[in-house]
């Protein structure tokens, strides 16, 4: 059986890789909306974003819109392969242990 | 190692974000349609009061703009989705909810301009309603919300009801819409 990858594992990169996951290709989520579809703090959610750049899983993006400035997180090829192997090992988990008992 | 309900929790963990994205997704693009949709409606009801002879030439002018920046719209974010392709699906099922419509309020009911106004109101909510069913509640409170005050209006607003439904359905769309951005 694979191993989970560690980087992703952690509850709240799983959910950040979950919600760029399921955007198409190019398309990346500004800060403000990743925090309201995790649930997360600002410090927490930038802590762990910053961790999942290092790993290239997903790209930072810093603009300004009009006097804004605009953050968009965008997960990375690499970052959905990553996440496609984590889900197939979670599901191979609990196939192994006979199903979701 | 995780156990298998461990797992389980993960996968449910993902699902659940998954499911939030893409109603994220969709209230983010039906918003700017429906805030766009109310602008415009404010502007034809206004219009329609100050020459209410006109009536069928500015509402169907009005509805074709509608239909062309709603198939914009929809083009564009295909477009930035990588989709690529033109959202003929979205156009012909709003040409069939419009000639239905029209089919049913011209050549069957015959109504009034007034009827004519809350029916074409009505119809829309409707599919508001639906779209609720679907695609998350927002829709249904707009919907709800905009029939209860085109009815208000129909019955009470009297010669105002055109300047009522100015504000009631083109203005409701518009807080609808930007409420929508804002869960």
């Amino acid at each position: 059986m694979a191993e989970l990858d560690d980087i992703i594992h952690q509850p709240l990169r799983l959910k950040i890789m979950a919600a760029l996951n399921a955007l198409p290709g190019s398309v990346g989520l500004e800060f403000a909306r990743l925090k309201k579809l995790t649930g997360a703090t600002d410090g927490n959610l930038g802590a762990h974003i910053e961790t999942l750049s290092k790993a290239a899983y997903v790209t930072v993006d810093k603009a300004f819109v009009g006097k804004k400035p605009q953050t968009t997180v965008t997960a990375t090829a690499a970052g959905r392969a990553a996440f496609a192997r984590h889900i197939a090992t979670l599901q191979e988990i609990i196939a192994a242990s006979g199903g979701d008992k | 190692m995780i156990d298998s309900k461990q797992a389980s929790a993960a996968l449910s963990d993902i699902d659940d974000v998954v499911k939030r994205v893409r109603q994220s997704r969709i209230y983010e693009i039906a918003s700017l349609i429906i805030v766009m949709w109310g602008a415009l409606l404010v502007v034809t009801y206004i219009v329609n009061y100050m020459w209410p002879r006109q009536g069928y030439t500015i509402w169907t002018i009005s509805n074709l703009l509608g239909l062309a920046i709603t198939t914009a719209v929809g083009f564009f974010f295909n477009i930035r989705s990588g989709a690529r392709n033109f959202p003929i699906r979205s156009l012909i099922t709003f040409v069939l909810i419009g000639a239905f419509g029209a089919y049913c309020s011209i050549w069957l009911g015959h109504f009034g301009p007034r009827q004519m106004t809350v029916f074409w109101a009505l119809y829309g909510m409707l599919f508001y309603a639906i779209a609720g069913l679907w695609f998350g509640h927002a829709f249904i409170v707009i919907a709800i919300s905009t029939t209860a005050l085109t009815l208000i209006g129909y019955y009470y607003a009297g010669s105002a009801f055109l300047l009522w439904m100015a504000v009631a359905h083109g203005g409701g769309l518009i807080v609808g819409g930007l409420w929508m951005r804002r869960i």
